[in-house]
């Protein structure tokens, strides 16, 4: 049973009081611990009011970007997912599906290989993105028959892709050198350590860019949840809205991909998760998914910042280890 | 109005089919305003992939089908919404969807592509729950729905379409003998006031009872065209569905009764034997 009779006012209130507990989290705790008073101080005062400078450095320079990535990188992927689940009709597609994440994870080992990691940030992303939106060409390239592209040959095209993509990633490992191997290794277990301003400014415009564009498009995806036949009944051209959704989930994914490295479970169970909360409707899910997913995301960070003391557990790492548990009791609900 | 302005769909000579695979031959059928034509006959006859082809969704091998004058393959996706609607069996949703989600779709083909619906969209999007009985489960999870509740939710979905023409697939498959009778007293009552509507039907007696014509297929081809008496001979339906059918008028209802009758030449009381295990059985003592 779903909820549309519950408020939608009062489910966007109890999002944003956990977003704001959330965000405070995050730019507080951490190895370097900031009262959530100078927080305050440090973003409203100008002077940083009763703050130490170093408080300051570390909100500014550290945790912030860190918290902004997390939330673009977080709402890129639910978006993407909850794209995904529409175009498969299926809730549990991901967008990892069309090859995606590996075509990143290629053209991130091609940038760490030829060496272009040192000119600057923004080279590793550009190679992961070119890496992935030449698999998802290729995924769409081999599931073209007459000029339609159906759900089955995309999916298996997606699988066939991912699976050639990852051989050459891991070929090219096998040929390199302890450094490369850890730059990789680092760049595989996604995470927002590290992450910078530079960071920021690559990913959110067109992250955001994308999300207005999808949630544009959300009464357009209910319509395509109905299958192609009822779609088109209703005067949808279905091919080219198909394409233009999965190119739009594709570079949602690869940006996210490019600038956090590979992040799992944010793009599979928010949206679903959402579903039960907002219901199906994407007029409603898409905002709610985006903001679920960077929530989730900068929790998962938050969590593992603080929960073995002296070190960190990457966010990639945590989102599996919360996702796992939420995915087989979906998976238990659906075998009962 | 003159009776060529009349027509909403002309159909002739039509062959349709799959791939390589030919199921519909030489088909003519001419439909006009406020009729309401059941597409009869057996499994495998073509029904569905008539409907089809009409609506587009097949390519036309020969012949011509025109809406409203205008050859379908010349209408764009928008307009051809805008004219017909068409209703099949819902196959898999995703779970969320209200009912009041789902039948708002209906209002698509009238709206830009950044537009939303406005207070006009909900206002028929209610009238349409509201004529079809589903109202009161308006904000329930389609798929928590009985198979009658959601048969008559998709038709309250192609009706908040507003197109003169409905084409419906089998819209009584699956359910009990009352929400078969409702749905085709629905669609009747459309048909008087003006819509028109085409529908692949397999129960005959309400076909009977509901339609204003009948198109009667059998492998691929026309058996027999007409009003409902005409077409639901004992001859026709014998010859199409290969067996003896009786047809007779029901003297209290007035309504057609129609019944198939046990073949005489049938050997089967040989294949029983063995099937019951009457005879071979002694092979495995």
């Amino acid at each position: 049973m779903i909820n549309a009779k519950k408020p939608v006012w009062l489910i966007w209130i109890g999002m944003g009081i956990v977003c704001l507990f959330v965000v405070l989290l995050s730019l507080s705790l951490g190895q370097f611990p900031i009262s959530v008073s100078h927080i305050l101080q440090g973003i409203f005062l100008q002077d940083g009011g009763t703050s130490a400078a170093e408080e300051q450095a570390v909100l500014w320079n550290i945790r912030m970007p860190r918290t902004a990535v997390g939330f673009l990188v977080g709402g890129g992927l639910a978006v993407s997912g909850t794209i995904m689940q529409a175009v498969f009709l299926n809730p549990l597609a991901d967008p990892a599906i069309l090859g995606v994440s590996s075509g990143a994870s290629l053209g991130a080992v091609l940038a760490i290989f030829s060496g272009s990691v040192v000119l600057g940030t923004v080279y590793m992303p550009l190679f992961a993105i070119v890496g992935a939106m030449l698999a998802v060409s290729l995924t769409v390239l081999l599931a073209v028959r007459h000029g339609r592209v159906k759900i089955m040959p995309l999916l298996l095209a997606g699988i066939v892709v991912g699976m050639l993509f990852n051989a050459l990633t891991s070929g090219l490992l096998t040929m390199g050198t302890n450094q490369q191997l850890h730059q990789y290794l680092f760049w595989t277990i996604g995470g927002l350590d590290y992450r910078s301003w530079d960071h920021v400014y690559i990913a959110a415009g067109p992250i955001i860019g994308c999300i207005c564009i999808t949630s544009m498009l959300a009464r357009h995806l209910n319509v395509l949840v109905l299958g192609d036949m009822e779609a088109q009944a209703l005067g949808m051209r279905v091919i080219p809205f198909r394409l233009c959704v999965l190119t739009l989930a594709s570079l949602l994914t690869a940006i996210s991909v490019c600038v956090s490295g590979n992040i799992g479970f944010v793009g599979l169970v928010m949206p679903h998760m959402m579903r039960f909360i907002v219901g199906s409707d994407h007029r409603r899910l898409i905002p709610a998914a985006a903001f679920a997913g960077g929530v989730f995301l900068v929790f998962c960070d938050t969590l593992g910042r603080v929960i073995v003391p002296q070190t960190e557990i990457r966010a990639g790492i945590m989102t599996a280890l919360l996702g796992t548990p939420y995915f087989l009791y979906i998976l238990h609900k659906r075998l009962k | 109005m003159t009776e060529s302005t009349n027509i909403v769909l002309y159909i002739h000579a039509l062959s349709a089919g799959y791939g390589t695979l030919t199921v519909l031959r030489n088909i003519d059928l001419t439909v006009r305003r406020g009729d309401m034509i059941g597409i009869i006959g057996p499994n495998g006859a073509g029904k569905s992939t008539l409907l089809k082809t009409i609506r587009g969704f097949l390519p036309i091998r020969q012949g011509v089908v025109e809406l409203c004058g205008t050859p379908i393959g010349k209408l764009r996706a928008g307009t051809f919404a805008q004219q017909a609607a068409y209703l099949k069996q819902h196959d898999g949703l995703l779970p969320g969807y209200t009912v009041r989600d789902v039948v708002a779709t209906g209002r698509y083909p009238h709206l830009h592509w950044w537009q939303q619906e406005g207070e006009n969209d909900r206002r028929i999007v209610d009238a349409c729950m509201q004529y079809t009985g589903v109202m009161q489960v308006a904000d329930r999870d389609m798929l928590t729905l009985s198979g009658g509740q959601q048969q008559r939710v998709l038709l309250a979905k192609i009706l908040a379409q507003q197109t003169p023409l409905l084409f419906l697939d089998e819209p009584t498959a699956g359910l009990d003998v009352f929400y078969q009778e409702e749905i085709l007293r629905l669609c009747r009552v459309l048909c008087t006031r003006g819509k028109t509507v085409i529908l692949v039907v397999h129960e005959l007696a309400l076909a009977a009872r509901f339609c204003t014509k009948l198109i009667l297929l059998g492998a691929g081809m026309t058996a027999a065209i007409g009003k409902p008496a005409e077409v639901l001979t004992e001859e026709n339906l014998s010859a199409v569905y290969g067996m003896p059918i009786a047809v007779q008028q029901n003297s209290t209802t007035g309504h057609l009764d129609i019944y198939s009758t046990p073949s005489s030449a049938s050997g089967r009381d040989a294949l029983l034997d063995v099937i019951i295990g009457k005879t071979g059985g002694a092979d495995h003592d």
